[in-house]
């Protein structure tokens, strides 16, 4: 077996040339012959009863081909359970609702047809806050909630309550009413973040000889084939998904969203139809990071152990159950992680409202859950006296702890991680002097998240030239694995240079299935088929080789793009040869590989409604930032960020580094100014990228990094995906670097200057929750009875 | 009737209506999609171009206002298939992630650069707080762009072929 460390490079990216260049053909710069341009009605109020959809006018209107209505698409989607139409269907459940779509010579007929739809609707009462839909008698968003098709069992639903997620490990009751501990209780909110791929969600679709060609900017290609299929009721066979490179997803794009609209237009019309949301449309319907309101209970003694701790996240999924479903479970590795408990409740709850649909985004629920979770690490030490680092080094999750759903951690990670932040603060010289008059602040927190690895497949066929040709259903976002590590992994593997490594871009009908590009798993996943694959023909070409070197298998090496006796540089011959051999006597090579874990699993009783049990693979960080906050303004200036990322093994350092500065960034945008919240009428008030701020350039700093390396982990070479999580931590860094600064208790993100001020001038109101019940039985459906 | 422009040195005609925004034009009828769509706005940036040498949003310049004037995209900034010396400081620090921003930095820089050789770092960063990157958080793009200015104060020459 050759050494892991020899697939270890900074591999350029292949694709960096033709971007520059702005030759990079994405989907929204693929045009076919006769493509027809689409656009959809939506809705432009948050709740209604549609009497009347009349389309007569539209249809005459010029240059107008098709139009789509929900008895199109007569299936429901949805992730656990199919609470989805395609088409708003008797009901409108939110502002910007999908009615109808429009296919035309020219998006601006489009445009002019859809809105020539004449819609007549009878106003219903709409539930826009998570605290209106769980107040008694609320009006029920999905009063047919009862019928729909469930799609995963085992969880509690009711309500508004769209899913519910528990973890109960341990005598809670028991632990908070010792008379050695201190109770800190904290209550946090967080808004919506929006993903601004720069990239809208876009798709062209083709249907050809019975089938419907997908071609779509998406992570993941075989949920489009399948949800097509399901929504318009046709077989999965007959959708065919491609897709082009991808220009910005972080996770907006981990689920099927407009495919269908184009496929339906393009049977209808038998031309291609391409269908791009503009920005706005992007900026109101998203499928964001959701809102959040979370309470969090602990007891604690004196001498800093957490003997109990009672939790409740409720989530905004919007009308739609969408991600979130899914995503209830992730509250028991995030906000249930990090530090070892003695007792735990958790309960995570996806709520309806009548608001656009969320979605997952980068690190998921995983990013306010470390906010809040480190925060009241915080408020947690401030009540007993105890240093916050001093705390986290006592309690952080070691070799042989117990996780939240009681899975156990192998190997010492978080402790030491601390220990590299220590040295890597002690290196460079603080910033204080650059706050001037400011007030300064500066803290250390830590992070858990977990990849959950799930089904991948891949494919090599070895070439007669020596090169070899990669086919995944793996997709390349901008994250570099599809163009770094993967071809690393393969060539590693072959004994070749990555560049001989052609990596096919994902088709549903050349590649079999893949759970999708998201979460940290592509690297993992798709690298460990891919190794699988490779395996498989290294094996195939060493037996032929074996013959015609009249070696045993066992003495070969694959090196340099030769077969080479291993005691013999430069013995031997070259690997194209050795398949040109075998072309005559085994015919060409091809290997196969796959990949699934089963993953590792909870005490038993303890998790309930969780997708997954416990962790694949845990990914940890400690991050470290310093901040200057302005007493006049309210403005709060990042000095220094720190990261050190636990990596397993950096395959590519370069890319990963890239990745932690572009992660951190999207997370400082999070915590300091991206938020988007919601009208009266039910409507996104930030629709454009005027009133929703990204970071620009002058809003970076430099992040100075730290890789930590040897974690175990199942991943190929023992990697670990690194794009994910960088951007889990910058939040809690931020908040509780601000409440060092000021003194205040930070219950909010963003931390933009409105709210600081607010808060240093105490006209802020505190956040309480009063819907977020005190005693933790009383906010779940699951009845302690019937455990 | 329709408006002539020079688009990367050559002449072409357009038949659009003169309100259409350039980007569509040089887009939809050109073919030319290196400026990208992003926004409509003038707030990201990804659709810059230069119109007689000046960076412009495409987006908000009807291509009637551009009728008799150069237009210069990202896709004549390498020539013969080498790219610039810009471009090639960007490939190789490994700046590029998705990719969508690049065309619109590569021209706000390339013309901020051929007017300010010897920029600083806040000098850099202000140039680009018109284009918006997601991917990256900006450290290495202007890593890219430092050093390709402090290799040309020290007199290292890279021409436009590629070579060094």
């Amino acid at each position: 077996m050759a050494n892991p460390e020899n697939a270890v490079m900074n591999l350029p990216r292949r694709d960096a040339s033709d971007k520059l260049q702005g030759r990079t053909r994405y989907t929204v710069d693929r045009m076919l012959p006769r493509m027809l341009h689409a656009a959809v009605l939506r809705s432009e109020v948050a709740s209604a009863r549609i009497l009347k959809i009349d389309i007569t006018r539209a249809r005459q209107m010029p240059g107008v081909r098709a139009i789509a209505l929900a008895e199109d698409a007569p299936g429901m989607h949805g992730i656990g359970i199919a609470d989805h139409p395609l088409f708003a269907s008797g009901v409108i459940r939110f502002h910007g609702e999908q009615i109808a779509a429009v296919a035309a010579d020219t998006y601006q007929q489009a445009q002019a047809a859809a809105r020539a739809i004449e819609v007549e609707l009878e106003p219903l009462p709409a539930v826009l806050t998570m605290a209106d839909a769980l107040a008694p008698g609320a009006p029920l968003i999905h009063p047919d909630w009862n019928n729909y098709e469930i799609l995963f069992e085992g969880a509690a639903r009711g309500g508004n309550i769209a899913w519910e997620a528990t973890v109960i490990r341990g005598d809670t009751d028991a632990a908070f009413a010792r008379d050695d501990v201190v109770v800190v209780e904290s209550c946090f909110r967080v808004g919506r973040q929006n993903h601004v791929s720069l990239e809208a969600r876009a798709v062209v679709a083709s249907y050809e000889d019975g089938r419907y060609h997908i071609e779509t900017s998406t992570q993941v290609p075989w949920t489009v084939r399948n949800m097509t299929a399901k929504l318009l009721g046709v077989a999965a066979s007959r959708v065919r998904v491609t897709v082009p490179p991808v220009g910005g997803a972080f996770g907006q794009k981990f689920d099927c969203t407009l495919e269908p609209y184009a496929a339906i237009l393009a049977r209808k019309t038998g031309q291609p139809v391409r269908l791009v949301y503009s920005r706005q449309e992007e900026m109101l319907t998203c499928l964001c990071r959701e809102n959040a309101d979370i309470k969090i209970r602990s007891a604690v003694t004196s001498n800093g152990e957490i003997v109990g701790r009672e939790a409740v996240v409720l989530m905004d999924c919007g009308a739609y159950g969408g991600e979130q479903i899914f995503l209830t479970t992730m509250t028991a590795h995030t906000l249930g992680g990090n530090y070892r408990l003695g007792s735990v409740k958790l309960a995570s709850r996806a709520i309806y409202t009548n608001t656009a649909p969320n979605g997952a985004f980068r690190a998921c629920n995983g990013v306010y859950n470390t906010f809040a979770l480190e925060c009241h690490t915080d408020e947690i030490c401030q009540a007993i006296g105890m240093d916050p680092l001093e705390f986290k080094r006592l309690n952080v999750l070691g070799d042989g702890d117990l996780g939240a759903t009681g899975q156990v951690f192998e190997g010492d990670v978080l402790g030491p991680m601390l220990e590299r932040m220590a040295r890597l603060r002690e290196a460079s010289p603080d910033k204080k002097h650059l706050a001037g008059e400011r007030l300064y602040g500066r803290a250390t927190v830590v992070g858990t998240w977990f990849i959950f690895v799930g089904p991948s497949t891949a494919t090599i066929n070895l070439n007669p030239d020596g090169s070899a040709t990669l086919v995944t259903a793996g997709v390349e976002l901008g994250q570099g694995t599809m163009v770094q590590a993967l071809p690393q992994i393969v060539a590693h593997e072959l004994g070749i240079h990555p560049d001989q490594v052609i990596v096919r871009s994902a088709d549903t009908d050349a590649a079999g299935f893949d759970l999708g590009v998201g979460g940290g798993r592509t690297t993992v996943s798709v690298g460990a088929a891919s190794r699988a694959a490779a395996t498989d023909v290294r094996n195939k070409i060493l037996t032929v080789a074996s013959e015609l070197l009249q070696t045993p298998p066992e003495k070969l090496v694959l090196r340099n793009g030769r077969i080479e006796i291993a005691t013999i540089a430069g013995s031997g011959m070259t690997i194209a040869q050795v398949v040109q051999r075998a072309h005559a006597v085994i015919g060409p090579v091809v290997g196969s590989g796959s990949f699934t874990n089963p993953g590792v699993t909870a005490m038993s009783g303890c998790a309930a409604g969780h997708f997954i049990d416990a962790i694949d693979i845990p990914v940890f960080n400690v991050h470290d930032c310093e901040v200057a906050v302005d007493k006049e303004t309210g403005h709060v200036e990042v000095l220094s960020y720190k990261v050190v990322q636990d990596v397993g093994r950096a395959l590519n350092p370069r890319a990963i580094y890239g990745q932690i500065q572009g992660g951190v960034t999207q997370g400082l945008g999070y915590a300091l100014h991206e938020e988007l919240t919601i009208g009266q009428d039910g409507c996104i008030r930030q629709n454009s990228l005027e009133t929703y701020r990204v970071p620009l350039a002058l809003d970076t700093v430099p992040v100075e990094i730290d890789l930590y390396e040897g974690a175990p982990s199942i991943g190929p070479l023992g990697v670990k995906g690194a794009g994910e999580v960088p951007i889990m931590n910058p939040p809690a860094a931020i908040a509780c670097a601000v409440a060092n600064a000021t003194g205040l208790r930070i219950q909010q993100m963003p931390l933009t200057p409105p709210r600081v001020l607010g808060l240093l001038m105490g006209n802020e109101s505190v956040v309480e929750l009063p819907h977020i019940a005190d005693n933790w039985w009383d906010n779940v459906l699951m009845n302690p009875a019937h455990r | 009737m329709s408006l002539h422009l020079n688009i990367n040195g050559d002449d072409r005609l357009s038949v659009k209506d003169p309100l259409t925004p350039l980007v569509d034009v040089l887009r939809d009828e050109f073919f030319l999609t290196g400026a990208k769509v992003v926004c409509r706005e003038g707030f990201c940036g990804a659709c810059t171009v230069l119109l007689d040498g000046r960076p412009v949003m495409s987006c908000l310049i009807p291509v009637g206002l551009a009728d008799g004037c150069t237009v210069r995209t990202v896709e004549s900034l390498a020539s013969v298939g080498a790219l610039s010396p810009l471009q090639q400081a960007m490939e190789q620090h490994d700046a590029v992630q998705c990719g969508m921003c690049f065309p619109g930095m590569m021209i706000s820089l390339t013309h901020f650069l051929e007017h300010t050789p010897n920029p600083n770092r806040d000098q850099l960063k202000s140039a680009l707080t018109g284009n918006i990157c997601r991917c990256t958080g900006y450290e290495r793009i202007i890593d890219a762009a430092l050093s390709l200015a402090a290799e040309r104060s020290s007199g290292v020459q890279r021409d436009d072929h590629g070579k060094s």
